[in-house]
Parts: C-alpha cells; sequence; structure tokens
C-alpha cells in the first residue's frame, strides 16, 4: 500500500466552482407547524420597534438591533397559547440567512430552524463562488448543469451569526412579548 | 400524481456549525418527524461534549476529573474509549488534551471562572484520560484539558444516522459542517472542498453507506466566517503547519472526523492508521503535489 501522487482533474474543478445562491428548506408555514404540532392557529403578532424597545434589546443581548421589527407569531392550540414563533434573518460575509425560533409561553428556546439562505448583497459578489463551500446550490436555478452539488465536505460557515441572533431574540421577548 | 416518497432537507446549528438533514424514501410527515429525532441526538452530544457549556460532561471532566472519577454518558465514555485508542495507534499524536494550547492561542474560551489556567510544565507523555469502570474516568495529570472538537463532530454525524436507521428511514445523509455520513441504496455525490482555495471544490465523489470529513487549517486565509480548524501538534504544542487540509472517507464518521487530523499531523506516514480502520485519504500539503492513498486511487478508477 501506500500513496500516490493525485492531480484535480480541471474539468471537474471548473463545472463545480459555479455558486450556490440560495437553498430553502422550509417554509414559514412548515416551520411553524414542525415546531408547535398541537398549534390549531398562528396570529400574527409581528412587533414594530419603538426606542426604548431597541435599547432595552440591545441593553440585554449586548447585540445591535437593525430591524425596524420582528415577524413574530402567537402559537394557540384553540385558546391557549402555547408559545411564540420568531423569524429573523442574520447577514454573514457571504450568506443571508433566515431562521426561525420556537419558544415556549415562558420565553424558553425550543428549537433553532434554518428556513433559507441566499446570498447576501453588498460588495461579496467576487466571492460568490464560496458560497459553495456551505450547503449547496440552489434547485430553482435552471442553469446549474449538476443538480447534486449541495453535499460539501470541508470547512464551512460559523453559526456564530444565528446564536448571537436568538441572543437577540431572547431580549426581544423579555422586551416586548412577556 | 402524489409520489410514493418524499425528500426532505432541514439544517439547524449545532455543535458550533450548521448541521443539515435529508432523508427520503417515505412519507414526508415520516422523514420530518425521524429528522426531528435525529436533530435531538446531535443536541444530546452537542450538550455532552461541547467544551463551551458548563454543564456538559467535557466541562464536568476538566473541572474535576483530575482530583477524582467523574461518571459520564456511555456516549462520551465512548468517544473517550476511541479517543483513548487512537491515542495509542498513533503514538500519542492523537492527543484530546491539547484544549490549553488551543485557549491560548484564542480559539476556546478561558474557563468559567476567568482565572488563567495554571502555569503547568508540559504534561507528561502519558496516556490523557483513564478509563474505569461504570463510565467513570480520571485525568492522569493536573495539567489535562480535553476537547473533543477533533471527534465529537463525526460521533454525532453517526448517532444522527442510527437514529435516521432507527425510525425506518431508507435514505438519509447527515451533514455537519463537512463531516459527512450517508446511508441508502442510492450513491450520493458529495464535493470536497480545495483547501487552498475555499472558493473552490476539489472533487466529487458519490458515496454509498459511508462517511466523508476533511479538516483544513486556517492558519492563513481565514475569514472571520470560516470555523478555526487548528490542530496542534502534541509533540511541539503549536499548531501543524506542513499540512494544508486533508479529506478522509471510513466507514464511520467519527473515524473519518478523527483520522482527517492525524493525516494532517502525520502526513503520508498515518497510511497504517488509515488501513487499520478500514479508511482511505486524499492529502493537500501546503506547496507541491497531493496524494491519495492506494484504496483511495483505486475506488477513484470507476468514477474517473
Amino acid at each position: 500500500m501506500g500513496w500516490v501522487r493525485w492531480a484535480a482533474p480541471s474539468a471537474i474543478v471548473i463545472s463545480i466552482a459555479a455558486p450556490a445562491h440560495a437553498f430553502r428548506y422550509l417554509s414559514v408555514e412548515q416551520a411553524q407547524k414542525l415546531a408547535f404540532p398541537d398549534a390549531t392557529r398562528f396570529v400574527e403578532a409581528h412587533v414594530i420597534f419603538t426606542p426604548s424597545d431597541v435599547a432595552g434589546i440591545e441593553r440585554r443581548s449586548g447585540q445591535k438591533v437593525r430591524a425596524r421589527g420582528q415577524q413574530v407569531w402567537r402559537a394557540l392550540a384553540e385558546d391557549r397559547l402555547v408559545g411564540f414563533f420568531i423569524v429573523d434573518y442574520v447577514i454573514g460575509k457571504h450568506l443571508v440567512i433566515d431562521y426561525a425560533v420556537a419558544l415556549d409561553p415562558s420565553g424558553r428556546v425550543g428549537h433553532v430552524e434554518i428556513l433559507e439562505y441566499r446570498e447576501s448583497y453588498g460588495g461579496e459578489i467576487s466571492n460568490r463562488s464560496w458560497l459553495s463551500q456551505f450547503i449547496g446550490k440552489t434547485s430553482r436555478d435552471p442553469l446549474e448543469l449538476d443538480q447534486d452539488i449541495r453535499n460539501i465536505s470541508g470547512a464551512t460557515l460559523s453559526s456564530r451569526h444565528v446564536t448571537e441572533g436568538v441572543k437577540r431574540l431572547l431580549a426581544l421577548y423579555e422586551t416586548c412579548l412577556r | 400524481m402524489r409520489p410514493a416518497s418524499d425528500s426532505v432537507r432541514r439544517a439547524r446549528p449545532l455543535l458550533g456549525t450548521f448541521v443539515e438533514i435529508a432523508a427520503s424514501g417515505a412519507p414526508r410527515d415520516d422523514l420530518h418527524g425521524a429528522i426531528g429525532r435525529a436533530f435531538e441526538t446531535v443536541a444530546i452530544v452537542h450538550r455532552l461534549m461541547s467544551f463551551h457549556e458548563r454543564d456538559s460532561d467535557v466541562s464536568r471532566l476538566n473541572r474535576e476529573a483530575a482530583t477524582r472519577p467523574v461518571r459520564v454518558h456511555p456516549w462520551t465514555y465512548e468517544v473517550l474509549r476511541l479517543s483513548s485508542e487512537l491515542y495509542a495507534a498513533s503514538n500519542g499524536l492523537f492527543d484530546i488534551a491539547v484544549a490549553d494550547e488551543l485557549q491560548r492561542l484564542g480559539l476556546l474560551p478561558r474557563c468559567d471562572d476567568g482565572a488563567p489556567g495554571p502555569v503547568t510544565s508540559p504534561r507528561t507523555p502519558n496516556e490523557p484520560v483513564e478509563l474505569l469502570s461504570d463510565h467513570r474516568v480520571r485525568f492522569t495529570d493536573p495539567a489535562v484539558k480535553i476537547d473533543l472538537g477533533g471527534i465529537a463532530k463525526g460521533f454525532a454525524v453517526d448517532r444522527a444516522m442510527a437514529t435516521l436507521c432507527a425510525c425506518g428511514v431508507p435514505q438519509g445523509l447527515v451533514n455537519a459542517g463537512g463531516d459527512v455520513a450517508v446511508f441508502g441504496a442510492e450513491a450520493v455525490a458529495v464535493h470536497v472542498r480545495d483547501p487552498r482555495h475555499p472558493d473552490r471544490t476539489l472533487l466529487r465523489l458519490e458515496i454509498r453507506d459511508e462517511a466523508i470529513a476533511s479538516s483544513a487549517n486556517a492558519l492563513d486565509g481565514s475569514s472571520e466566517t470560516l470555523v478555526m480548524a487548528m490542530i496542534i501538534d502534541p509533540g511541539t504544542r503549536r499548531p501543524s503547519t506542513a499540512i494544508h487540509g486533508a479529506t478522509v472517507r471510513a466507514p464511520l464518521c467519527v473515524l473519518a472526523d478523527a483520522l482527517t487530523k492525524l493525516v494532517i499531523l502525520a502526513g503520508q506516514s498515518a497510511e497504517p492508521l488509515l488501513a487499520k480502520y478500514d479508511a482511505s485519504a486524499l492529502l493537500v500539503p501546503r506547496t507541491g503535489d497531493m496524494f491519495v492513498t492506494q484504496s483511495w486511487a483505486e475506488e477513484m478508477r470507476p468514477a474517473s
């Protein structure tokens, strides 16, 4: 046994350098049902931030609030509150990640589920192909020749942005929902 | 007409990365149920083996195991047992007790109390962890601090796969930040990133009932969004630099994950270890030619 010299076939390298633009895992409705299977309805309770909300969330979380409000739903089983469903996004260097957080009525985090990722805009266009290292390319892109560039072995994005986002949403719960 | 079976792919932030689980070949609701349980399994591994969480087995061991035996979850014990086996098989090269170096480099947080770790002379070159009966564990040296970052992700992938199987899913894939395992009748395409050019992929493989993991040294070219994957050479207590990246295929993801670190540290001399675990590897040195093991080359041939 032993090792043999290996060269990457250049044709393959070129064909798979194509960028991944986006991938959608779940719709908001699908994620709601998965997070609260017992809920019979989801009532919009979107929050528009007041300046004091922003100050409260920033103080509690140590995170900057960039949005003017938050998409929130109250999950109800008949008329009983079973939790909150919050949709948020975080912007990494290359990607915007939409994700959802399920909180129980006392504000404890149930699950954090990624809904979708897509290319982030703003100066990173030359790095588009960097996206291929995350998870994959879109199934919506008709131009892609190879439909299966989704499973990448190798270093990947840090989930730190999402972790920080969840911290901000917990502060939002304390400030605006409880 | 509605297809007889569906396919579902979901992702959650766990293990400090994004964990993606895909399943197909059963009704959609069943797949969602199985994927949800597989995520729960990954979350358990996360809670047990995180260096960051105060109540994890790893944190409890790092606080207490130098002074008395600490009982851990059977899964943690299993990972420690395999780590110990790899430590012996690699003459100490696979070492989970390099957390102090990772802390010094700022890649792991300092201990909770904020106090600087004890200034110690280098550890005696012995097995860092003693495995006792009844899932109890003791550290052999007060300077020992362990981090399972080099092996727990692969273990979590294997456990998640087992959960999918137990739920009756016929075809599945788990990808924890690039540590990938697949099972089922259909081969699945996996692309390996070029560690020297993260915007490119090196090759495409079809794998079936197999795991693949890649590690890269992030000494240079690392961005804030790249997961730092520093591999410490226990001999020098410094980051390893000669090898840029390695990809390992193995029957289990825990082996693929751990063996990538050994290939980065040992280079071509890791070959007997790879053979021992029925694994094959691709080795990307910092400069010069890439190499694959003979077994890898043989598997590649039909595909090319």
